[in-house]
This record gives C-alpha cells, structure tokens and sequence, in this order.
C-alpha cells in the first residue's frame, strides 16, 4: 500500500542522481517498458532504488484497447518485471497503441462504443489475471473525438471500473488538455467520475499548440503543472480525500531538484485540500 | 470525402487509423473524426507529428554517431521513412531499429556514404550489448577439467553481450570521432583499411576494440557454436602460427567465458 503522498517520474537522465542523493519525495515510478530488458545495469539500477524506495511500475505498452488480442510476450515480460520489483501500483491506459504487428508507440484514441467497453474490459481482466492484481487504468489526453463515441468517457471509466474491480489513475493534466481541445467542462469530467475508485493521480505540464489557428494544448509533460490544473487537483482532492500523485516530466527534463519542488507543492496542495477519509 | 457504408468495427476504425499515421491515406480516418471547429486531418496530423517524432527522438539515442555523420536534417527524413516502412513490432524501444542499418544501405539519398551502414551496425551491437543478459564467468577449475583431446565436440557459451563486427572501413575510428565533445572538424583517414571489432558491455558500460583477424575469425566460430576444433582451424586459415592455449587463456582472463559443453555423448556445463 502506498502513501498518500508525492512521487516523482524516474527519468533515466536522473538515476544516477537519485541513488546518489536520495531526494526526499515519497516514492517513484517508472515507464515499464524502459526495464524489460532480460539484463544489463538499468535494470541493476532499478533494483538499487527498490531498495530505498517504494515504486510504481507505469506501463505504456499493453494496448488495452487494441482490437487485436493482448500481446501475450509482453504481458509475461510485465508479469516477471512486476514479480522481481514488487512495485506498489501497476498501471496502464485507456488507449491502443498497436494492431496488426505494428506499434505506434503513441496513446490512441478509442470511440467509446459498447463494442469498445466488452473489448476493453476484456483486457484488463486478462492483464489483471496475469498479473494476479489489480490494475490501474489511466484517462488519456485527447486530441480528437470519433463521430460514432456515445458513451462519455468518464462513464466508460466507471463501467471499466464497475465490472473488471480495477482502480483509476486520474491524470488531471490530462483531464484539462482533453477537455480544452474537445470543449468540455473539465468540473463535470472529474464529477462524472467513480471517486473511490481513484488510486493514484498524475500532474503534467503541457504545452500549447497552434493547428490551422486553434490552439491546441499538447500533453507533453515538458513544463511544470499549469495553475488550472493545480485548480482542478486541489477541487478533485476535496472528493476524493488524499491518495497517491505523480509529478511527471518527460520532455525538456530540468534538473531532480525542479522535480521534488514541483512534488513540494503538490504536497502543500493536497494537505490544504484533501479531507481525510 | 469518402464515407463508410456502415458503421465500422474497432478493427476497421484501428486500421484506418494506423494507416493515416504510417500510410499515406488519411481520408478514411478524417471520415471517423468529429473536427469539433478543426479540420479532422488536423486533428490526426497531431498524432502522426508525435508517433513519428517519438519513434525519430528512439533511433536518434540508438544512432547517435549516425546521426551527427548525417545532420538532423537527413537523420529525419531517413528515420521518417524507416519508421513507414518498419514500424516496431512491440512497445519496448530499446529493442527498435535493428533495421536501420539494414535500410540506409538500401536508402539512394546515403549511397554516397558507403561507410554508413557498417557504422549504424556498431551502434547497433552497442545498443544490444547494453541490454544483453548478466552472465558468470566459468571458474578456473571448472576450465582445468577440459581435455584438450576433445577439441571435436567441445563448444563455449560466450559472454551474451560479446558480438563481433568486421568492416571494410575504420568505424571504430569513425565512431570516436563523432563523439559529442571531439571538434566536428577532425578527419579520419577512409583508406585506413579494415577493421575487425569486439562489441561488449564491460562493467556496464558497452564497449569495443579491435582484434587480431587470427583471434577474430577464432571467436567469430565460437560464438556461432561450432566446436572448438573448427574454431582452430578458421583462425589457422589466418595465421599457421596461432596458439589455442593462448587464445583460450585470453577468452578466461577477459571473462568472457560462461562455459562450455561436450558434445553429442556427455552433455556437461559449467554454467
């Protein structure tokens, strides 16, 4: 069980300095993939920060929303990663990422239809039976809708939650870019959703885009949090009570120093916030 | 705009949308696609800016040495049609780009650089190397018990991060001259003549150097698990006067060693 408390994103540029300096935040969390390798000192090191560390394992890679089925390699290579750092979350994405052999390596979009839901649901009580517990499943940052998408997607997070018993990572960040790029009332998203089924929040920065003349917001983790996030992080906190949350920063990374600032205030803001279960 | 005769399935919907970031075809996608005030090929060219780009920033940390030879520019444009052409077959990046060096050897724009594929090939092995299995050494005694009669059906088990890369042109002189701190100006001698190299991860940190063309052709034999008599004779084919206990003595001070098996009656292992 984790802290409700602040991690941040290991980064590979800040591993080294992590183990030299032991920076007070409260665990970590690692992109999944970066670690499969069968050997080699990146996993040795990731095993070194285990040791003084609580850590959760981010997966970016199951696709669980592929039309395809589940790629059963990498579930095992998931399962033994899972198995040799006893992470204290394990989570992935309500996306697709590949089909037919081909992977894009990008969060995609799903038209949030029936036949997505049963597909979706489906899958995480695969990975969750591989796995042999429970999964989180992350809100994606959007840059489009499908015309034929009629069940909203915090309503499909809940029904994904209600009947596969997994958890939500709520990423706030991405619930601001999506709402801004798509119109919707990022209040009404975060209502909409299962509170009690948040284990875990993510913060972000992102960056704003032009496309034709319309600014469009790219989550691409290369800021620190934008203050309408840290609005709707400190309104969500206020339902959900504290829970464990993530400073992520994954293009133009400043030094770790910036990141355990940015995990500082977030915890400030959860401690104003958050009323205790 | 062409439209859908029917609702698509997920599958089709995916199909249409994987072709529209690493095809050319858009237009099925866009039909799919609510602009919601923007064009809908402007809301996939987001995706498609950033499924290549992250693949592009992937092979620039796997070639890093090919990529300063070339500028960002080509560097791009070739992982740009790489990626079309091999997209990953799995989320795991460190294990994409096996191809590239495969693909700039066929690439018209990089003919001119005839060295290029074989440089991409080192970084390549390094790549590999970094990632390969830990392994232990074979201890001393273990190596004592071997008898020299049975040259014919003994293989070794090399260290899993050694691989070996032989080049019609200096890459290993190429390489350390295209390392971020070395002044862009320094020239390397092209008709420096062949290398042969060993690649391998040494206290963690991958590595190469160059080896004798005896010892070369020598490992080259093990490594694909022929037995040591074979082995002997590539690396005489070189040099009359190449020694086997000084080359096994070599493989076991240089740990490289994992063990060894006796074949096809006694099945034994050091490892």
């Amino acid at each position: 069980m984790l802290a409700a408390a602040v991690g941040i994103g290991l980064r590979s540029v800040h591993v080294a300095d992590v183990i030299a300096t032991r920076p007070a935040v409260a665990w970590l969390e690692v992109h999944a993939e970066n670690y499969m390798a069968s050997g080699g000192p990146t996993l040795a090191a990731l095993g070194r920060i285990r040791e003084s560390y609580p850590v959760a394992i981010h997966a970016v890679g199951l696709s669980l929303g592929s039309a395809d089925p589940l790629d059963a390699r990498h579930l095992r290579r998931l399962r033994a990663l899972v198995e040799r750092i006893q992470p204290a979350l394990v989570s992935d994405h309500l996306s697709w990422s590949s089909l037919g052999g081909r992977y894009v390596n990008h969060l995609l979009p799903l038209p949030y239809t029936d036949e997505a839901l049963h597909l979706v649901c489906d899958h995480v009580a695969q990975a969750q039976n591989a796995l042999g517990r429970r999964l989180l499943v992350e809100n994606p940052s959007s840059y489009l809708r499908f015309r034929e998408s009629p069940i909203p997607e915090p309503d499909f997070l809940a029904d994904v939650v209600r009947r596969t018993g997994c958890g939500l990572l709520c990423d706030v960040n991405n619930v601001y870019v999506s709402a801004c790029n798509l119109g919707l009332d990022p209040v009404a998203y975060l209502d909409a959703l299962p509170v009690d089924a948040i284990e875990e929040f993510h913060l972000a920065g992102h960056s704003v885009n032009d496309a034709d003349g319309v600014p469009v917001l790219i989550d691409d983790h290369g800021a620190r949090v934008a203050p309408e996030v840290w609005a709707l992080f400190a309104q969500v906190l206020a339902r959900s009570g504290p829970r464990p949350t993530l400073i992520e920063w994954d293009a133009n990374i400043p030094e770790l120093s910036v990141l355990v600032d940015e995990a500082r205030r977030a915890d400030a803001v959860m401690e104003a916030h958050a009323v205790a279960p | 705009m062409p439209s859908w005769k029917r609702m698509p399935s997920l599958r089709e919907v995916q199909a249409s949308f994987i072709d529209a970031l690493l095809g050319s075809d858009t237009a099925p996608a866009a039909a799919l696609v609510d602009g919601d005030g923007l064009p809908p090929r402007a809301r996939l060219e987001i995706y498609r800016h950033h499924a290549i780009d992250s693949l592009t920033a992937a092979l620039q940390a796997a070639y890093p040495v090919v990529a300063r030879l070339v500028g960002d520019g080509f560097f791009r444009y070739a992982a740009h049609e790489f990626i079309r052409a091999e997209p990953p077959a799995g989320p795991c990046l460190f294990e994409y780009g096996e191809g590239f060096p495969g693909f700039l050897a066929t690439f018209p724009p990089g003919r001119s650089l005839e060295y290029l594929p074989d440089v991409a090939r080192l970084e390549w092995k390094l790549n590999a190397a970094a990632h390969a299995d830990d392994f232990v050494p074979v201890d001393l005694g273990r190596l004592l018990g071997l008898d020299p009669d049975d040259a014919e059906r003994v293989t070794f088990q090399l260290d899993p991060s050694l691989s070996l890369l032989a080049s019609p042109w200096p890459i290993d002189a190429i390489w350390h001259a295209n390392q971020p701190e070395v002044d862009p100006d320094r020239t390397v001698d092209l008709d420096a003549g062949a290398v042969h190299l060993e690649i391998r991860r040494v206290d963690d940190n991958p590595a190469f150097r160059r080896l004798a063309p005896p010892t070369f052709a020598f490992r080259r034999i093990l490594l694909t698990g022929f037995p040591l008599s074979d082995a002997l004779r590539a690396a005489h084919a070189e040099d009359h006067a190449f020694d086997v206990t000084d080359a096994l003595r070599a493989l076991f001070e240089e740990n490289v060693l994992g063990g060894f098996r006796l074949s096809p009656e006694t099945k034994a292992s050091a490892s």
